[in-house]
C-alpha cells in the first residue's frame, strides 16, 4: 500500500468512527464502541509488551483495576477533577508497572506470566481487603465526565480521542527503531545483544508504558461501568485482552485492533454467542492457533505479500564492491 | 588500536576449551582463525564479542580493558559479529534487518519516538540511507522490501553482514561467514571481506574452509585442541609441519 493510500485509508477510518454515534442507531452501540475504544487504548500499549517484546503478560487485568479504582476514589470520594484523575491513574499503573517488572521481567517467559497472573491475584484481594478505600465487596460508585462529555455521545468521542492518540503513540514505536529492538528482544537476544540493544532495559520501558495505558484504560473503564467491585475485574478479563493480542498475531498493530473489535462486539451483537461466554473465546483462540497459529495480521501480510510477488522474484547475491566500500567509509566518517 | 585477546582461559565444567590463548586484530586486517572441529574457534569468538568471559586473561580493545564489559558494551565500542547460523529477525524485512544495526546511533529515547519528535525523524533517514547503501554494496538491493524469512542462505548470510556493518564497527568477527556458500558466492564474500578490511575494519573470520582462509587473510591463527599451535602469514601456516598434521591432515 503506498503511502497516499494508506493516508486515505487513515482518514476513512477515522472519519468512520468519529461519526458513529450518528449512524449507529442506538446508544448501546455507542456505549459499545466506547468500550471497545477502552479496551484497545489498554490492549494497544499491552500489544508492545507481548506482540513485539514478546514478554506474556496475562495480568494487566490488575492494572485495569487499580486504574479504575484510582479514578473512582481521586475523583468521586475526593472530588478531584476527571481530567486529573485519569492522569492520576496512568501515572499510578505506570509505577506500578515498573515495581512489577523490575523484578519480574528478568524471569524467563512462562515464569514471567505467572508473576502477573500473581499480581492480577493480589490486586483483586487488596481492593476486597481495603473497604474503606475501595468500598470491599460492595465497591464504588464512578462520577462521570465533566460537561460537554457526560453525555453517552460525549463520552465516546472522549475516549475515541484518547485511543486515538494511544494509537499513534504506539504506531510511532512499534515502526521505528524501538519497534525493531522490541522484536529483536522477542525473536532473538543474542542478535539484540550483538547490536547494543538494552534487552531488560527495552522490556522495562515498554511494560511501564503498557502501565499507563492500562491505567488510562482503567479510568475510562470506571466511568463506562459507572459502579466499580472486585468481580468487575475478574481474571477472565485479562486472558481476553491477551487472546485478543494472540488472535490478532504478533507483532501487528491491525491485527489485535480487529481482536478487539471482533472479540468485544461479537458475543454483545449475536446473542447465542453471549450465553457461549468464555466457551466462545476458547472456541475461537483454538481455530486460531490450529489454523493461523501467527494470527489475523499474519493473514493479511501474507496476501500483500502475494499481490507483490507476482512480480516474480530473484535471489541470489552479487555485491557492488565499490558502491560497499563508499557504504562503508561513508558511515565512518560520520562517526 | 587493536582488540587483543591475552592469554585467555575458558573452562566449561572439566573442559578446557581454552588454554592461555593470545590472538591480536588489527583495524584494516583481515585475521584468520582455523583449527579443526571442538579447537576452540567460536569459543574465542564469544571470548572476544562478550558473550563468554574467561576464567583467566584479559581482552582489551584499543588499550582499554574491555575483559568484563557486556556484549552491548562492546557493540558501542565498536565489536560487531555474525553467528555461525544466521540470527536474523525472520517477521521484518530485509531492510528492517540491516537497520537495527543502527541501534546504537539512534538517538531518540522512547519518549521522543513515541511523540515523533524531529530526532526520531532524522535517526530514521539517516539509518535507513545508511542500511541502504550497504544492502545495495553487499548485493541485496533485489530484495530490500523482503521478508527476511524469504531468503535464500547467502542472502541471509551477507545480510547479517550488512547489518553488522550497520554498526560502523572498528571490528567485525564473522563466525563460519562461508559455511553453505557456493563457489561463487564464496568469491562474492572473499571480496566484501577484503573491501572491509580495506576500509580500515579489523576482519575476524573464524572458517574450516581452509582454502579460503589462506586466500584473503593477511594472518592466520591456528588452534588445536585449545591451544594456539600457528601463527603466520598464510605461507608460513600453509607450511608448518604441525599445521600440516593436526589439521590438514596430510
Amino acid at each position: 500500500m503506498s503511502v497516499s493510500n494508506r493516508s486515505w485509508a487513515i482518514l476513512a477510518v477515522i472519519a468512520v468512527l468519529f461519526t458513529l454515534p450518528w449512524w449507529s442507531g442506538d446508544l448501546y452501540k455507542v456505549h459499545l464502541a466506547a468500550l471497545i475504544c477502552t479496551y484497545w487504548v489498554l490492549i494497544s500499549g499491552l500489544n508492545l509488551v507481548v506482540g513485539y517484546s514478546g514478554q506474556l503478560s496475562i495480568g494487566h487485568v490488575g492494572l485495569l483495576a487499580i486504574g479504575a479504582y484510582c479514578f473512582a476514589i481521586l475523583a468521586g470520594t475526593y472530588g478531584l477533577h476527571p481530567a486529573v484523575a485519569i492522569a492520576a491513574s496512568g501515572t499510578l499503573c505506570a509505577l506500578c508497572g515498573l515495581v512489577l517488572g523490575l523484578p519480574s521481567l528478568r524471569l524467563p517467559g512462562f515464569y514471567f506470566a505467572m508473576a502477573t497472573l500473581a499480581f492480577a491475584l493480589i490486586v483483586t484481594e487488596i481492593t476486597l481487603a481495603q473497604g474503606n478505600l475501595t468500598g470491599g465487596g460492595v465497591g464504588l460508585s464512578v462520577p462521570g465526565f465533566p460537561p460537554p462529555f457526560d453525555s453517552p455521545r460525549g463520552s465516546y468521542w472522549l475516549i475515541l480521542a484518547i485511543a486515538a492518540v494511544v494509537t499513534w503513540l504506539t504506531w510511532n514505536v512499534a515502526r521505528h527503531t524501538w519497534g525493531r529492538g522490541l522484536v529483536a528482544v522477542r525473536d532473538s537476544v543474542v542478535t539484540a545483544q550483538a547490536v547494543g540493544v538494552p534487552v531488560f532495559r527495552a522490556k522495562l520501558t515498554v511494560f511501564v508504558f503498557s502501565g499507563f495505558t492500562a491505567g488510562l484504560a482503567g479510568a475510562l473503564f470506571a466511568v463506562l461501568q459507572s459502579y466499580i467491585t472486585p468481580d468487575t475485574f475478574v481474571f477472565d478479563l485479562g486472558l481476553f485482552f491477551f487472546v485478543c493480542i494472540i488472535i490478532g498475531g504478533r507483532g501487528h498493530m491491525l491485527g489485535p485492533a480487529i481482536g478487539t473489535i471482533v472479540l468485544t462486539a461479537l458475543p454483545e451483537m449475536v446473542a447465542p454467542l453471549a450465553k457461549l461466554g468464555n466457551f466462545f473465546y476458547g472456541l475461537l483462540l483454538l481455530v486460531v492457533v490450529l489454523l493461523v497459529p501467527e494470527g489475523i495480521g499474519h493473514v493479511f501480510q501474507v496476501l500483500i505479500e502475494r499481490f507483490r510477488s507476482a512480480r516474480g522474484e530473484r535471489h541470489g547475491v552479487k555485491p557492488d564492491l565499490e558502491r560497499l566500500s563508499k557504504a562503508i567509509q561513508g558511515g565512518r566518517a560520520i562517526k | 588500536m587493536s582488540l587483543t585477546a591475552r592469554d585467555v582461559t575458558k573452562r566449561f565444567g572439566g573442559l578446557t576449551a581454552l588454554s592461555r590463548v593470545s590472538l591480536e586484530i588489527m583495524p584494516g586486517e583481515v585475521h584468520g582463525l582455523i583449527g579443526p572441529n571442538g579447537s576452540g574457534k567460536t569459543t574465542l569468538l564469544n571470548l572476544l564479542s562478550g558473550y563468554y568471559r574467561p576464567d583467566a586473561g584479559t581482552i582489551h580493545m584499543v588499550q582499554q580493558d574491555i575483559t568484563g564489559a557486556s556484549v552491548q558494551q562492546r557493540a558501542r565500542l565498536g565489536v560487531a559479529r555474525t553467528f555461525q547460523k544466521p540470527r536474523l529477525l525472520p517477521t521484518l524485512s530485509v531492510l528492517d534487518n540491516a537497520m537495527i544495526g543502527g541501534w546504537l546511533d539512534a538517538r531518540a529515547g522512547f519518549l521522543a519516538t513515541a511523540f515523533m519528535l524531529p530526532q526520531a525523524g532524522m535517526d530514521e533517514r539517516e539509518l535507513r540511507r545508511r542500511a541502504e547503501e550497504l544492502l545495495h554494496g553487499v548485493g541485496l538491493s533485489h530484495a530490500i522490501g523482503r521478508r527476511a524469512n524469504l531468503l535464500e542462505h547467502a542472502e541471509q548470510r551477507f545480510l547479517e553482514i550488512a547489518r553488522g556493518l550497520a554498526q560502523r564497527p572498528r571490528f567485525i568477527l564473522l563466525d563460519e561467514p562461508a559455511g553453505g556458500l557456493t563457489p561463487a558466492e564464496i568469491d562474492y564474500l572473499g571480496g566484501v571481506i577484503r573491501v572491509m578490511a580495506e576500509s580500515g575494519v579489523g576482519v575476524l573470520l573464524v572458517e574450516h574452509h581452509t582454502d579460503f582462509v589462506f586466500r584473503v587473510s593477511d594472518r592466520v591463527t591456528t588452534l588445536d585442541v585449545g591451544a594456539v599451535i600457528k601463527h603466520g602469514t598464510p605461507e608460513q601456516v600453509k607450511r608448518d609441519p604441525d599445521v600440516i598434521r593436526v589439521y590438514l591432515g596430510a
